[in-house]
């Protein structure tokens, strides 16, 4: 969690301009940003835990993302294909993978060696199942978090904000904004129940 | 207004580049009457920003916007139509910054404002072109992480009343962001009045993201958002995307304590349903100046502080003469056995 509030902190709007530039075939480009907007962060930390750079990183968004534009319609036809968590977890993967080997690449020809991450710093397979989970987890909460953000009060966002992820005590949130207890827990609940409906919805979406 | 065709009265613009004379460099420099152009200090989808020097010596910001970044003659014409009908308008609110002179230059396919230069984000208004830089609120940002909550105030109020005077001539700004509230003397200004339009023509989709209200940019309730996304950024330090989230480390400070109340005018003009937003530049005004009087000043505090220092002391005097009458009255009752 904590990582993902520090990765929050990046701007990942650049990244999405130039990529749904580069999908400006696509009909719906409300849906590609919805979807990078759910979606980037996920493919963006596992990548940063598979060792790559920011700047890889970056890239292995763009292109799984390409990826997924191109292959939505027959992973949505084939059944086979299994869940889209486990769709999405594979096309990563391979984009992963194609940076690492454009890296070894790079580093036979180039001189410069400043990207250059050591190899105990790449986690080993076994590793990526457990990351992948965690991540995946991380990012629910986090893209049902975002979205819900903007549709509730933001007195009781507020007060969830204090309460449940910064962890204060009930009796110094309800202090410090001048609200009683009671209206603290809530904010808590109407704003709790809404972030589960989402994480529902965006579970069954695929 | 100067309708520049020969350009003959034009200073030679110096090489931004120091390189010494380089003809093609030279040629792309664009050509306004009485100034030097020293050097380009920003440029964005809107056009450049040049620092210039008047025939007085006097440094200005001149912005110049070409015909080729418009797909349309159009979009163009529409942008110096609002210049031109903001220029008066500049002058006479203090929250603006001042557009000095309007010219264009239909051969070369631009058109130019001159205006008052931002101070210098180190030197204020002794400018040295070769290190100058703008003060806008977006590096102040990046020198300070917070502003002091009545500094905020003082700020939203000056740049809220200069949109109500726009909005009431039926002109709206479009993309007010940190970096287009610029100093000048010290004072902030509302700058890049490139944007400026008229609220009937306001149809193209303007604006920086974060900024702009969830039903879209080009009314003037979108600008009262904006600039409560721009309060919400310098008062808590936190990026505008984080919004309505407070600090963490709120205390119990009377700093924090008024945080949390200006954060209310900030919710009042950022509301995710814009029924229950400010309706009016005025509006949000008034709220900003009403919270202004219930802050204190330091020379309010202190007086506040001293005042409860003097009831603290006449309370413990007060307690103790009561306490010591008593002790003497029991006393006296013990002595005399009754």
């Amino acid at each position: 969690m904590s990582q993902l509030m520090t990765l929050l902190a990046e701007d990942p709007i650049p990244t999405r301009y130039s990529l749904l530039s580069r999908l400006q075939n696509w009909d719906d480009q409300e849906s590609w940003k919805d979807f990078f907007d759910t979606y980037w962060r996920l493919i963006y930390s596992v990548a940063i835990k598979s060792g790559l750079t920011e700047t890889e990183a970056q890239d292995v968004v763009q292109e799984t993302i390409i990826s997924v534009a191109k292959d939505v319609n027959k992973f949505k036809r084939d059944r086979s294909l299994g869940s889209f968590k486990g769709w999405l977890r594979n096309l990563t993967r391979w984009r992963i993978a194609d940076a690492l080997r454009k890296r070894t690449r790079r580093d036979d020809h180039a001189t410069s060696q400043e990207e250059f991450v050591p190899v105990e710093n790449i986690p080993a397979p076994s590793d990526n199942e457990a990351i992948w989970e965690e991540e995946w987890q991380a990012n629910l909460l986090e893209a049902a978090i975002d979205r819900v953000k903007h549709r509730v009060k933001e007195e009781h966002y507020q007060m969830f904000d204090l309460y449940v992820l910064k962890h204060w005590p009930v009796t110094r949130v309800a202090k410090t904004l001048g609200v009683n207890i009671g209206q603290v827990y809530l904010a808590k609940h109407r704003v709790a129940s809404l972030i589960k409906k989402e994480i529902r919805a965006l579970e069954e979406r695929w | 207004m100067t309708v520049d065709k020969s350009n003959a009265s034009a200073m030679t613009p110096r090489d931004p580049t120091g390189s010494g004379s380089s003809s093609s460099k030279t040629a792309a420099f664009p050509v306004v009457p009485d100034h030097e152009l020293i050097r380009l200090i920003g440029s964005g989808s809107s056009g450049q920003v040049w620092l210039a020097k008047n025939a007085l010596g006097t440094y200005r910001a001149i912005k110049v916007v070409y015909e080729k970044t418009f797909r349309h003659r159009r979009p163009f014409e529409r942008e110096f139509n609002g210049i031109l009908k903001f220029e008066p308008l500049s002058r006479l609110h203090d929250g603006l910054v001042d557009v000095l002179h309007v010219g264009r230059n239909d051969a070369a396919g631009y058109f130019y404002c001159i205006m008052e230069l931002a101070d210098d984000v180190n030197t204020a208004q002794a400018v040295n072109p070769d290190e100058y830089q703008p003060r806008t609120l977006a590096h102040d940002l990046t020198r300070r992480k917070q502003v002091p909550v009545p500094e905020c105030v003082r700020l939203g109020a000056t740049i809220a009343s200069a949109l109500h005077f726009l909005h009431e001539r039926g002109l709206i700004h479009r993309d007010i962001k940190p970096s287009n509230i610029i100093f000048v003397n010290g004072a902030p200004k509302l700058a890049d009045i490139g944007l400026v339009a008229q609220i009937s023509e306001a149809r193209s989709y303007v604006g920086t993201e974060g900024f702009i209200p969830p039903e879209g940019p080009g009314t003037a309730q979108a600008d009262l958002y904006s600039l409560g996304k721009v309060l919400y950024e310098i008062s808590t330090g936190k990026d505008r995307n984080d919004y309505p989230e407070l600090p963490p480390d709120l205390g119990n400070t009377r700093h924090d304590r008024d945080l949390i109340q200006f954060s209310k005018i900030v919710v009042k003009a950022c509301r995710a349903n814009s029924n229950q937003r400010f309706k009016t530049a005025d509006a949000m005004l008034a709220a900003l100046l009403a919270f202004q009087f219930s802050v204190d000043d330091p020379i309010k505090e202190r007086n506040r502080q001293r005042l409860i220092n003097i009831i603290g002391i006449a309370g413990a005097v007060i307690g103790i003469t009561v306490f010591t009458i008593l002790i003497w009255r029991l006393v006296w009752l013990l002595k005399h056995g009754q």
